[in-house]
């Protein structure tokens, strides 16, 4: 089975909006990969006019919710950099158990990866005024660029959530059939950790279990 | 036998999407079943049950809207999976508010007014039946039937997430919120043919088509049609508050009972119209907020049907609680007469407020008309006045008299007035001739055009200045060099009165017209004795402003200085001065011309204080000789 990645259009993002972003987008992945019986919740976004859809589970929300929050510590002993996060299913196979080996593996079927550029808080340009002195008004002018920025914001959410339902829809046949009484398929988030090294075992670590080679789109 | 068994799956399986589908489409687009299904949900939740239809694509909505139970199954059945579900969103928006004026005048126009219908958004589901119909082993068929199912849930589920980012959902929201009624609603059509769209409508239009599941037997394919944009058209929340009898004027918690006006006794219905910036509406009679609403909104009645009887088959929701229109069997068009007896009642009111003097068009910020079953305006005439401005002399009269938006007829008439008997202070400044004079001027007025368009004209004048209000003139009187004539905020109301007392002063002061009745000013002058005499109680509210116009007038077509006690009466008059000549008292002594003179400069004086105020300027006059 082949492992299908999809690598979602990069997010420039502050750190208030980090949260709402990441809810959306891996709420809704894993609503299309929750093929077992569930009752949509349909949320609206605080910061965009954006309604997303949760499959329900509280315990998946749980979980998700404590990995956007070690995200977002990362982020904050990590500001300014573009950080990626990992949503992958997998399926459980058992194997020969050996000295170096677990007795299951994971094969991850499909990974898919989200990109945020985290910013700080954009200062007031002083190039836009042409006053070399202290700025009237400027409330009014970033009040603009702050609109102006979450439209952009929107915009761009907008656009993944696209992307994941097109990829939802046109890759199908690599999807497991489902289990009975399962709700969703086995899935882990994977963060960067304290160091990009770290970041990099992980990935080596999980190219071990799974036995295939990671394919980048 | 295995693969007939597999077959009758399949078959099975488009159906069940074509329906599920369905109910997803309706559940997220239309508001009336949105809402009943909400309840229902709330319900099942409570009680963990998952129904049978929920089981489906492993995607519990809960139970499927009455439309969908009673409907024509025919879509849904065998023998047409092969015939395409069209489902199209259609938005039904009504007029906006400058069209809808336009009918209120009409009543036996349709309440509803003109209502654009647009498809926004066309979903097609097909099942197209291959050329060549392959026959897989009956293991195969087996394995291709749970995955096509397997594909079938994630389509439903891709669809589902899309449906939320498509521009109609905000509509929808914003529909389904109970707390508003809009210009605009959601109905849906149903059919296995679609009528194709214009070349127009096709180019703001876009298309998202999902990727098909194939199976050995057909292909099922779900594509979308839809309006890139909603920002053309004009959808606007609509006045939800309920239709209200208002008995009073602004400021005032008392009021007396006025005569009745020419047009004012037609059955009335109240109208409400939303407020900005006001205290909501009392529910007591005769009660009306502060501040005034601009243009006016027609009042809707609740719409969350939607139906359209259109090409077959069509559905139609049952009744729900908020609905006040039809009965579930009827179609839109009874829905429409609903709206439209609620809507003449409103019409009518319209009518009867704008037909009846002094009300017009207001410039102020928001105007709730407010109408009582009988002679509303009698009592809210007697309740307050409003300022009036001083207008220029030969300099024409209306662009100057009226406020800016005063012209447009949409707009809300003037507040009521305040009682009669509680103000008496700023009108009992007035000069009583120049107020004998004024009050002539308005007699001749109101036998001039009882029609609501004059009525308008002076309400407007009156609209300005109430609009203004006594803040203006205030910091216009405190400001003048010799205040002869006190002014307060009260007083300011009061004399909106001047117009509208009595259904004989229903416009304010005009120049021209006195000029027009100059000839006969002087002869007529001992006639209206009587009536000022039997009217002396009003004369203590004239505003100063009308007073001082017309004293400049009369001065300056007064016949020689005379006395004739028999032309004035004694008058219970209250007087505030802020100093500066007694001129009530002082009008009853013999005078020189000289002292004449005096008065007439400061009254000049007054005058073109007032209007430097107010930005306009003043045109001297030569002096009266």
């Amino acid at each position: 089975m082949n492992c299908e990645v999809c690598q979602l259009k990069e997010l420039e993002v502050e750190h208030f909006e980090i949260r709402e972003v990441l809810r959306c987008i891996l709420h809704t992945i894993v609503f299309h990969r929750a093929l077992g019986l569930v009752r949509p919740k349909d949320v609206d976004l605080e910061l965009f006019e954006i309604t997303y859809v949760q499959c329900g589970d509280v315990e998946l929300e749980k979980k998700i919710d404590e990995k956007i929050d070690h995200f977002i510590s990362w982020v904050e002993k990590h500001p300014n950099k573009k950080s990626q996060i990992c949503l992958s299913f997998y399926e459980v196979k058992s194997k020969q158990p050996s000295w170096f080996t677990n007795k299951t593996e994971r094969l991850y079927w499909e990974q898919w990866y989200v990109n945020l550029n985290v910013t700080q808080h954009p200062k007031h340009h002083s190039s836009k005024s042409h006053h070399t002195k202290l700025i009237v008004d400027p409330g009014e002018s970033a009040t603009e660029e702050r609109s102006c920025r979450r439209a952009m914001v929107e915009a761009s959410l907008r656009e993944v959530l696209f992307q994941i339902i097109k990829f939802v829809n046109e890759k199908k046949d690599h999807v497991p059939p489902i289990s009975e009484g399962v709700i969703y398929f086995p899935y882990e988030i994977t963060i960067p950790s304290s160091s990009d090294s770290a970041f990099g075992m992980d990935m080596i670590k999980r190219m071990l279990h799974s036995g295939h080679p990671t394919m980048l789109s | 036998m295995e693969m007939d068994r597999e077959s009758g799956k399949l078959e099975q399986i488009v159906s069940q999407f074509r329906s599920k589908i369905l109910h997803v489409i309706l559940d997220s687009r239309v508001p009336s079943l949105h809402h009943h299904h909400h309840q229902q949900q709330q319900e099942s939740l409570s009680h963990s049950r998952v129904r049978k239809t929920d089981k489906w694509f492993n995607l519990v909505l809960g139970d499927r809207p009455p439309a969908l139970e009673n409907r024509n199954l025919d879509l849904f059945s065998l023998r047409n999976l092969f015939d395409p579900m069209v489902i199209d969103i259609i938005l039904v928006h009504r007029g906006s508010c400058s069209s809808s004026v336009d009918n209120l005048y009409s009543p036996s126009a349709p309440a509803a007014g003109p209502a654009d219908e647009t498809v926004i958004e066309r979903w097609v589901v097909q099942y197209d039946c291959p050329r060549f119909i392959a026959t897989p082993s009956g293991a195969d068929a087996c394995v291709s039937y749970k995955k096509i199912y397997k594909k079938s849930i994630i389509l439903l589920r891709s669809l589902y997430t899309q449906m939320r980012l498509l521009p109609a959902y905000r509509i929808f929201k914003q529909l389904s919120s109970l707390s508003q009624t809009y210009n605009f609603d959601l109905v849906y059509k149903v059919s296995s043919f679609s009528h194709p769209f214009s070349r127009e409508e096709e180019s703001g239009m876009k298309e998202y088509i999902f990727a098909p599941v194939e199976a050995l037997s057909g292909c099922l394919s779900v594509s979308v049609t839809y309006r890139a944009t909603l920002s053309d058209f004009n959808l606007e929340p609509l006045v939800s508050l309920p239709p209200k009898i208002i008995t009073d004027y602004v400021g005032s918690p008392t009021t007396d009972p006025m005569r009745s006006f020419p047009s004012s006794d037609k059955g009335a219905h109240a109208t409400s119209f939303p407020l900005r910036g006001a205290r909501p509406p009392s529910s007591s009679p005769f009660q009306r907020p502060h501040s005034w609403s601009s243009g006016f909104h027609r009042g809707f009645p609740s719409t969350k049907t939607q139906s359209l009887a259109g090409s077959p088959p069509v559905y139609r929701t049952s009744p729900k609680p908020y609905d006040i229109a039809s009965p579930p069997t009827d179609l839109y068009g009874n829905r429409i007469q609903n709206q439209r007896v609620s809507t003449l009642q409103q019409v009518t009111a319209y009518d009867e407020y704008k037909s009846s003097p002094p009300f017009s068009p207001s410039a102020s910020p928001s105007t709730p008309s407010y109408l009582s079953g009988t002679n509303p305006l009698r009592t809210r005439h007697c309740s307050e006045t409003a300022p009036v401005t001083i207008p220029l002399p030969l300099t024409g009269r209306s662009t100057r008299y009226l406020s800016p938006n005063s012209s447009d007829p949409s707009r809300h008439s003037l507040p009521p007035l305040s009682p009669r008997s509680s103000k008496h202070d700023a009108s009992s400044q007035e000069s009583p001739s120049g107020i004998r004079s004024y009050r002539k001027i308005e007699a001749l007025r109101a036998g001039e055009s009882p029609s609501g368009l004059s009525n308008n004209y002076s309400a407007q004048k009156v609209v300005r200045d109430s609009k203004d209000d006594s803040g203006r003139f205030s910091a216009l009187l405190s400001s003048s060099g010799s205040p002869r004539i006190g002014f307060s905020r009260s007083s300011s109301r009061l004399s909106f009165q001047d117009d509208m007392d009595d259904c004989e002063f229903s416009c304010p002061f005009d120049v021209d017209d006195v000029d027009v009745s100059d000839s006969s000013s002087q002869n007529t002058e001992g006639k209206k004795a009587s009536e000022f005499t039997a009217q002396s109680n009003l004369v203590g509210k004239k505003s100063h402003d009308a007073a001082v116009g017309i004293l400049v007038h009369m001065l300056r077509t007064a016949p020689p200085l005379r006395q004739d006690s028999s032309c004035y009466s004694t008058h219970s008059l209250r007087t505030e001065y802020e100093g500066g000549v007694s001129i009530a008292s002082g009008f009853f002594m013999p005078r020189k011309t000289a002292d004449a003179l005096e008065e007439l400069n400061s009254y000049r004086e007054m005058k073109d204080l007032l209007l430097s105020k107010s930005g306009t300027r003043v045109v001297r006059k030569e002096e009266i000789k």
